[in-house]
Order: C-alpha cells, then structure tokens, then sequence
C-alpha cells in the first residue's frame, strides 16, 4: 500500500446508507442547506486535559437532540481520535462538520504520521511511548474501534507531515435536519 | 405580598426569600433554573432532584418539598421505613433505640432498611456475576440506588441508561414486603396505612413520578430527616437516660443492623461489601456527570460496576440530614466497629427469591426515557446556527446577568424564544455603543 492517501479499500467500507433514505434526508423542502462547523484544539501529551474537546462534542450534539446511540458513537470516536493525538504527539485540531444528511468529524495533527495504515487499523498493534502505556493509554485500540464506530474513515498522512482522519457519520432515517 | 411557594416534585422555593444571587443556576446539572425579575423560574421537567440548588442557596430560598411530620399515627396506621442514614446521626444511640425513639413519636412500625440494602447487595453480585457469562447488561453497570443518578443518566446520558443495573432499589424492595406482609392485616381491619419515607435527601417526594409500582396504591409521605430529627432526638436522649450505653453493650439479640448497611450511607459502602474485583465509587455531583460523560466515550469498558451518588460522602451528605457529614461518617465508623462486616440472611434464601424474579426492576428502558428523558424540542440546523452566532456576540464569561447559567444556554434561550437579546448586558451595551 502506497504511503500517501491509502486507507481503506472499497471492499472493507461499510455500506453506505441506502438510496431511498438517502433521498428522504435530502429532501426538497430543505431549501436551507446549512452546515455548522465547530473546531477545537488538542495540545499532544496534554493528558490532563485530554478528552475535553470530545465532552464538548458530546454536549454540542446532545443539544440538537442527535439520536443518542449515535451521539454515542461519535464521542467514542472523537475520544480516540483526540488521545491518538494527544499520544503521538503533534498539536491537532478537531472539526465537527454538521450537515442536513450526515456530519463529518476531521482530526488533523501535525505528529510524525502513519507509517503502516494497515496495520495501525489492526487492533492490539501499537506504536505508544511506554510513557503513554503506563498511563493505561496507547493499547491499540484506537483506530480500530474508530472504524468499527463510525459510518465511513479514510485516513490521509505524509510520513513527517501529520495526519488527517476523516470519519463520517450517517443519521439515522428518523432523523432529518429542516 | 407573600406569593405561594413554587415547587418542582422535589423542590420547593420561596421567592419571598430570593436574592436574585444567581448562585442555583450555576450548579443545576440539568439547566433547569432561570432569574427573572430577582426570582427563580424552573423548568419542572428537567428537575431531576439531586438537591444541588438547595445545597447552594445562601439565602434559604430553595427547601425539600418534603413534609412537615404532623399527627403522626393519630388516625391512621404510621409505618416508618428508616434508612440507616438515620443511625448515623445518633453518636450514642444503638439503631434499636432509635427505632424506639421513632415509635415513642408515634410511628406504629418503624421498619429497618438493613435487610433489604443485604437483598439489593446479593442481587446485584448476582446479577454481575452471571452478566460475565451472559453479557446481558454492558459493562460497566450503574448502581441504580440514587434515584438522581437514574434520572440525570435519562436526561443527559440516555444511551448509558442499559447499562443501569435492572435490580429493584433496595427501598423499592422494602415498600413491596411492607406492603405485601403488613399491611394487609390493616386493611382487613379497615384502617388507613401511611409509609412514611425519613429521607436524607428530596429525591424521593409524594408527586415524585417513579413511585415504584408496589407503593402506588399507598400513599407514602416523603419527611426530611432534618424535620423529624428535634424530636426523635429528645425521645432517642430520653430512652438513653434509661439504659445501658451503647458502646459498652453489644448483644447480638438486640441487633437490628449490620455493619454492612450502615456503611451503605457512605461513599464507597455500596461496593465495599459486594465482593465484585472491578467496580469504582464516584460521589458528588460534578465528577459523577464527568465519569458519565468518561463512560459515554467509551472509557472504563473493564470496570464492571459503578456506584454514583449525587451528593458528596454519599447519602450522609444529603441535603436534609440533621448533623454534619463528617460527624455522621464517623459514627459510621463507630457502628462499624461494633457491628463488623457480614451478612445475615442466608445466601440460598435470597437465591431462591432471585431465581424467582423478585429482585427484577419494575421498570424498563422506555418507561425509564419518558419519565425523566429531556422533553425540550429538538434544534433545526438552522437555530444551531443562530445560537453560535448570538454565543460569539456574548462575552463567554457566563456571568448570569441575563438569568441563563452560561452564555450558550442564554443563546439557545433567545433562539427558543425564552429570553430576549438585550436580556445580555454586554450585547445591549454594544449597541447603545454602535448608537442603535
């Protein structure tokens, strides 16, 4: 696998939400398409303070009344995705992308990126300090338990210029922004 | 003019007595509190009674909407149920004398907590231990005993409300075994029968929607223990003069307790005699909501039980107890000393009873989410919007000038049309500024 933008083949892409629900998201009498884009900063091996900006992600989404298994799912997610930058190091951002259909999470950090995608999607393998391991973090769990919770990821990263995690999230069917 | 004091199911407030201070609405967990005019108006739905606000009024405005205790088995049947809270706030006396003193006041039965803290405790171990094979329940579970937990999980964390643990709340479990073994001989006789409930915190007041179903039909009468306590002091003291001290004199006959429902009271207690290797005990308001939103991340999957209470040393830092919590948590210690750690009831009873069922909640997930879930409507993408534009107009300081906690909940209020724009002194300022 190419270092640059790998992540995922198709075939290990869950299935995207089906046509007809697509459509019932998308529907015409939305002529308002808004998104709404919130962003917070994660400083790396700021332990103490990790997991905040996930706890404002958490309370953002409640407060539209998301459905709850998935606010559920993206805090878990947005949590991984905070302490891997916490982990490895690299100052990052976090952006919350909230559109009619679905919302999109980006985590972007300037660390020394990935050299293995493929293997880092395995769970168990890990590269950690053994200082984050005495911690109990850095178990390998990460971008494992991000795939299994999000809708759709793909991975993008540079050796020596960061990484970017774009996770996507669909509503479900019952859930429609006006 | 005295206005009539306003009540939530487990609040009462007087806004006679009301300073504006703006002190309640920082702690509310649930943002239920709005100044308006150098009054409080709430949000009865989103009251969870977890007693914050009253720990925090300065001015004595916020009560308990419990009762004052009057005529007291004068017409009717009065059966106390007493949770070894109460115990705790006597250094000297021995429960017994204590459930004499309650009698003397003229409670017909005053009814022990202890065994049935031993029932919920057995349960529980019960149900962990087969959930490691059966993995029914998630991990990790949730003590269900503070009733404020239960809800502010409904309200705020409904995707954690599987993980609370289906096992009816020790009083629920009293109430039933009154309700089924003594009352019935009353009522036979024809007499009213009234449970009073001596509660060292509101959460559990007679409009309170989660009355469990085997005290519906009843009508049970929630008193704070800081009411009863002047008076059963006297009688408790008075009973005292005339016996043996306590700490020379401990006769296993005359046990009514244990070790183990006494430190129930305190922080940790639930979990120190549960015999389970991975479970954690988090008190207080603050870090219970900050371990929730832990779990909710996903955090703490290898702990298999969590005991939450809402009120800092656990139920001995209830807002109603009569003496401090830290006197209280030493005689707890006191009562330890006497008593050990141990249990009374035999292990095949309670399993018997357990495989029958009797310990199941009456209560499932959806009922749990209508009684107590968050009922406000939902935000369009659009209001979102509209609130992060007003939230960047507002200085962030949340200095509960306009009457909302913090600043985004003034936004969401302008948005929902609950409060107005120049409601925020530093928005209206800005304008006179600009010569609008």
């Amino acid at each position: 696998m190419p270092a640059g933008s790998a992540g995922w083949t198709d075939d290990d892409r869950p299935v995207a939400c089906p046509a007809a629900q697509r459509e019932a998201f998308n529907h015409a009498n939305s002529p308002f398409m808004a998104s709404l884009r919130k962003s917070f900063f994660i400083k790396a091996r700021d332990f103490a303070h990790a997991g905040e900006a996930s706890i404002h992600i958490q309370n953002l989404l409640k407060s539209m009344h998301l459905d709850s298994a998935l606010v559920r799912r993206i805090a878990i997610c947005s949590y991984e995705g905070e302490m891997n930058a916490v982990i490895h190091g690299g100052d990052a951002n976090i952006h919350v992308d909230i559109e009619t259909d679905h919302l999109t999470l980006e985590i972007a950090d300037d660390g020394p990126g990935i050299e293995d995608i493929a293997r880092a999607m395995q769970p168990g393998y890990s590269t950690a300090p053994e200082e984050a391991r005495e911690m109990g973090f850095g178990a390998g769990m990460g971008l494992p338990n991000m795939k299994n919770n999000s809708d759709d990821i793909r991975i993008e990263c540079e050796p020596g210029q960061g990484t970017r995690v774009h996770l996507k999230f669909l509503y479900d069917a019952k859930r429609e922004f006006t | 003019m005295i206005s009539e004091p306003y009540t939530t199911h487990y609040v009462r407030f007087d806004d006679d007595r009301c300073t504006g201070c703006a002190d309640c609405l920082k702690v509310c967990p649930t943002k239920a509190l709005r100044i308006r005019n150098r009054s409080s108006i709430r949000m009865v739905d989103q009251c969870i009674g977890c007693g914050a606000c009253i720990h925090a009024c300065a001015a004595g405005a916020i009560t308990a909407a419990t009762r004052e205790p009057e005529n007291i088995g004068q017409d009717h049947v009065a059966i106390a149920l007493v949770s070894p809270v109460l115990y705790a706030q006597f250094p000297n006396a021995m429960p017994k004398d204590v459930l004499l003193g309650l009698r003397h006041m003229g409670f017909h039965h005053a009814i022990d907590m202890s065994i049935f803290l031993e029932m919920f405790q057995f349960a529980a171990v019960e149900f962990i231990r087969r959930n490691r094979i059966s993995q029914v329940a998630p991990w990790p579970l949730i003590s269900p005993v503070c009733p404020a937990v239960v809800r502010l999980i409904a309200f705020q964390f409904p995707s954690l409300l599987p993980h609370v643990l289906p096992v009816l709340r020790p009083v629920a479990l009293m109430a039933r075994e009154v309700k089924e073994r003594l009352i019935p001989g009353y009522e036979a006789q024809g007499r009213q029968v009234v449970l009073y409930y001596i509660n060292p915190c509101p959460t559990l007041s007679e409009s309170t929607p989660d009355h469990t179903a085997a005290s519906r039909q009843l009508s049970v009468v929630s008193i704070g223990i800081n009411d009863l306590y002047p008076e059963l002091k006297q009688r408790v003291d008075k009973i005292l003069a005339e016996v043996v001290p306590f700490s020379e004199t401990h006769l296993e006959f005359e046990t009514c307790t244990t070790g183990n429902a006494a430190l129930v009271a305190m922080s940790g207690g639930e979990i120190a005699s549960m015999k389970i290797e991975k479970s954690l005990a988090v008190p207080g308001l603050r870090e219970t909501i900050r371990y929730l939103q832990k779990i909710e991340m996903g955090l703490f999957g290898d702990v298999e039980y969590f005991e939450f209470r809402t009120c800092r040393e656990g139920c001995l830092g209830g807002v109603l107890n009569a003496v401090d919590k830290y006197v209280a948590k030493s005689n707890v210690h006191r009562m330890l000393h006497v008593y050990g750690l141990g249990r009374r009831i035999p292990r095949n009873t309670i399993l018997q009873l357990y495989e029958k069922g009797r310990f199941q909640t009456d209560k499932s997930l959806p009922t749990l989410a209508a009684l107590f879930g968050n009922r406000k409507p939902a935000l369009s993408l659009e209001q979102m919007t509209e609130i992060e534009q007003i939230h960047d107009r507002t200085t962030g300081w949340c200095c509960g000038a306009c009457g909302a906690p913090d600043c985004l909940t003034f936004a969401e209020d302008v948005v929902r049309g609950q409060a107005d724009l120049d409601d925020c002194t530093w928005i209206s300022k800005s304008k006179t500024r600009k010569g609008l």
